[in-house]
């Protein structure tokens, strides 16, 4: 534990910085997003974190913020650490990492296209993957990927004779498969439970009369 | 849903009492030596190389794999297509020589599979392209991979009696309706190289559905193909 | 418009001229296009352009439940497909706070390692197709099956196995499967003198292979190059040893290395990987009897399933180098946002690119296979 202190003191050095041991290498860091690159810079400099595993991008979207990750490793210390930032969502513009991390040309593209953060400095900021797509970016939380579905294709039903007879006789699906999919949220356990509650007192009342 | 379509061909009448002999004995032929282009457009491809190599053997069947679509006489679609990979997929469908047959392999190509909530993947691949065969699962084993080209096989050798192995005429005699899904994906400047009414002129399967307000629209846009200029400028 | 494919010819002043690599082309690896710019043979540039295995996976994920997740997590690498299952789990794992019981800790090792054995064997098949040799093709095609059919066995699936759920396994090992895997074992073994007479020592292969899309180790750690690649320029380095995961910490074997970084270094030090996973299932074919105990925790009803709040970052070392997966919840019933970080982004892209620099354009073939990029990796 001795190496991971080391970076401790490292930080200090920034302002602003929280420092959080997660468990046996793993180490998360939280910046402003104006010292991001200093951290980065003091990592790779002084502890040999050479290695950009990820950058991941988080829409939070009732905040109105992205939060960028860096997740950066030491060959050296055996140590990931995955430095936070929080960045504007409206703006979103950042500035990019590439004269330090190399493969940052890739994550750095990859989330201009799938969520629309311009990087400053990126070698390649251009369409990549979505080149055929003409949309908001569809990583965004607003963009609502199944009523884009709805909207564009039509799909098979799965719907054969021998479930058309059953539906004829007063049986079939119990819930649809057209009610999971449309609704926003998820058809779970407890409203099938109330439907469940619901025919048997029908049945009861059936019954009674 | 097909209709009965209105056919103008050609008069198929025959005039030599052996044709049908022959039209049978053609199909029997076509339908024991195949040659295959596999487009790996998903996961489905990673089952083709036990399908084509010692452990199932393919090639007993008369099936053997091709690298080009011009020497192809399957098109052997692998799993979800992309709308990326979809407009490559019609582009190396129109460059293949008729007769041609498309398989789809995977639930993926059948209605979307399990990616029918994503907005890449385009959902039916037979509303823009005649498929022939269908080969559902996730991912169908080899031995229904070869289940269906078998199938592939029995339905070109009776075509003439049944009429299931010549579903790429369909192409050429309702090419409105899959232009128009074409472009209702891929917008209305969509245009291929190959020209696919003077295609279906040369063989004699126009009907009143090869042209529509789609096949207007890709008029109206097409510009014909020039040879390039070439040019080689040699090092001083 | 006309696509992009119909200008593949471009003729300017100088002598380049502008081909097209894919997505449909025998010699690359999945549906995966590479634009080259050539003078004579000699590539000048070359650009990878991804994209055709695009699924929005990330999106689907965050649209359908935890458990649901399972079953679409191992699609993105289809020749490996075991680690995505493992290192999703294990990130659920992380947030939930709790832990797989030692069994499924084995079992899970094994499941990995097995698959590890599949892909490597894919791979040398497909290495040796790129230079014209198509028996290894067969071999290794065979072999793998092999491996597959004991999938089959014990997890009920050939290719998606979906066995494990976070805290745990699904289903315990069937009757006598450690003797049939023994068994297994030793065939590959026996194999071992067949497959360096045919391929590893062939002086056709290697004489194509050797010096053949040379990374040097500075090229490849500021490319963020991962695996297998990494190790054939020297660096031993393992992520099963440096950041051990599972029980590998318990497990005896050695991490092989090679020198010079070209693609002959790279299907060696696959050849010794696979002895060594051989080694790791040896061992867990002797210690696994002897652990007893559940093959998973107790976890709440998966369809009602709200995992706690938080955030994990787990990677593996899969058979294609550093796995890793992102996964942050907000206490809902599905994930808010996971991130794959597959190996072949780094291989298939920018180093791709790098060595594709002032290769031959019939080398392009044997440089993406022996890098063993995987293109749904890419895409996702």
């Amino acid at each position: 534990m001795n190496k991971h202190k080391s970076i401790d003191e490292i930080l200090k050095k920034v302002n602003d910085v929280k420092i959080l041991h997660k468990r046996e290498r793993r180490i998360r860091v939280d910046v402003a997003a104006d010292s991001l690159t200093t951290v980065l810079e003091l990592l790779k400099g002084q502890a040999s974190f050479v290695h950009l595993s990820a950058i991941s991008c988080v829409d939070w979207i009732d905040d109105g913020e992205f939060e960028l990750v860096y997740h950066v490793w030491s060959y050296e210390e055996n140590c990931l650490v995955s430095v936070h930032t929080r960045i504007d969502r409206e703006k979103a513009k950042f500035v990019s990492v590439y004269d330090l991390y190399k493969p940052a040309d890739f994550f750095e593209r990859d989330i201009y296209e799938m969520y629309g953060v311009f990087f400053i400095g990126s070698p390649r900021m251009e369409k990549f993957i979505l080149t055929e797509w003409h949309g908001i970016p569809p990583m965004l939380k607003d963009f609502d990927s199944e009523s884009y579905v709805q909207n564009t294709f039509n799909w098979t039903e799965y719907n054969p004779d021998w479930l058309q007879e059953l539906e004829q006789q007063g049986g079939g699906i119990a819930i649809k498969p057209e009610e999971i999919r449309l609704s926003g949220e998820l058809h779970n356990m407890s409203t099938h439970r109330e439907r469940d509650k619901k025919k048997k007192q029908d049945n009861v009342k059936g019954w009674k009369s | 849903m097909k209709k009965e379509l209105k056919i103008k061909e050609k008069s198929t009448e025959r005039t030599n009492p052996l044709a049908r002999v022959f039209d049978d004995f053609i199909s029997f032929c076509q339908s024991k030596s195949l040659f295959m282009l596999h487009y790996c457009t998903g996961c489905g491809a990673i089952e083709l190389p036990p399908a084509m190599t010692s452990r199932f053997d393919m090639e007993r069947l008369g099936i053997q794999p091709m690298v080009t679509p011009r020497q192809a006489d399957i098109l052997l679609i692998t799993g979800y297509v992309s709308v990326k990979t979809l407009k490559r997929v019609i582009l190396t469908y129109e460059q293949m020589q008729s007769p041609k047959y498309v398989i789809g392999i995977c639930s993926c190509t059948v209605n979307g599979g399990m990616y029918w909530q994503s907005y890449a993947t385009a959902k039916k691949l037979n509303e823009y392209l005649p498929v022939d065969v269908y080969i559902a699962g996730c991912m169908p084993r080899p031995e229904a991979v070869i289940e269906g080209l078998q199938r592939l096989k029995n339905n070109i050798k009776n075509d003439r009696k049944e009429q299931k192995g010549s579903a790429w005429k369909d192409y050429f005699r309702r090419y409105d309706y899959y232009l128009g899904n074409q472009q209702h994906l891929f917008g209305d400047d969509w245009q291929t190289p190959t020209d696919i009414i003077a295609e279906a002129k040369l063989y004699g399967l126009e009907t009143e559905e090869t042209y529509g307000k789609h096949t207007d629209q890709l008029l109206k846009i097409q510009k014909p193909l020039l040879p390039q200029e070439m040019k080689v400028r040699m090092k001083p | 418009m006309r696509p992009e494919n119909y200008q593949a010819v471009q003729l300017g002043d100088s002598n380049e001229y502008e081909i097209f690599i894919g997505p449909n082309h025998p010699g690359i690896e999945g549906n995966y296009a590479f634009r080259l710019l050539l003078d004579g043979d000699t590539i000048v540039k070359g650009t990878a352009d991804a994209g055709y295995l695009h699924r929005g996976f990330e999106k689907l994920m965050e649209g359908r439940l935890w458990i649901q997740n399972l079953a679409l997590v191992p699609r993105i690498c289809v020749p490996d497909p075991a680690p995505m299952e493992v290192v999703y789990s294990m990130a659920v794992e992380e947030i939930m706070g709790i832990e797989a019981p030692r069994r499924a800790q084995w079992i899970r090792v094994m499941q990995l390692e097995l698959s590890r054995v599949a892909a490597h064997l894919f791979t040398f098949g497909g290495h040796a197709a790129t230079t014209g040799m198509y028996t290894p093709m067969f071999w290794g095609v065979a072999d793998r099956d092999l491996v597959l059919d004991l999938f089959e066995e014990f997890t009920g699936g050939r290719v998606y196995s979906i066995y494990n759920i976070p805290g745990g396994v699904r289903r315990e090992l069937p009757d006598g499967f450690l003797q049939k895997l023994s068994h297994l074992l030793d065939y590959l073994e026996s194999r071992q003198n067949d497959y360096d007479n045919l391929l590893f020592t062939n002086q056709v292969f290697v004489k194509r292979a050797k010096n053949t899309g040379t990374l040097s180790k500075k090229d490849a750690l500021e490319l963020g190059v991962t695996g297998p690649n990494l190790r054939a320029c020297g660096l031993e380095f393992d992520i099963r040893k440096n950041d051990p995961y599972l029980v590998y910490d318990e497990l005896d074997f050695e991490i092989p290395t090679q020198q010079h970084g070209d693609a002959y270094s790279r299907i060696l030090v696959r050849r010794d990987e696979l002895f060594q996973s051989i080694k790791i299932l040896r061992q867990v074919i002797e210690k696994l009897p002897s652990i007893d105990g559940p093959i998973r925790t107790t976890i709440p009803n998966p369809l009602s399933w709200n995992v706690k709040t938080g955030e994990a970052y787990a990677r593996v070392e899969s058979s294609k180098g550093e796995l890793a997966y992102y996964v942050v919840s907000n206490g809902k019933d599905k994930p808010y946002r996971v991130h794959v970080r597959g190996p072949s982004s780094m291989h298939a892209v920018q180093t791709l690119e790098h060595l594709a620099k002032g290769a031959r354009l019939e080398d392009v073939a044997q440089i993406m296979f022996s890098l063993d990029a995987c293109p749904p990796e890419v895409d996702r």
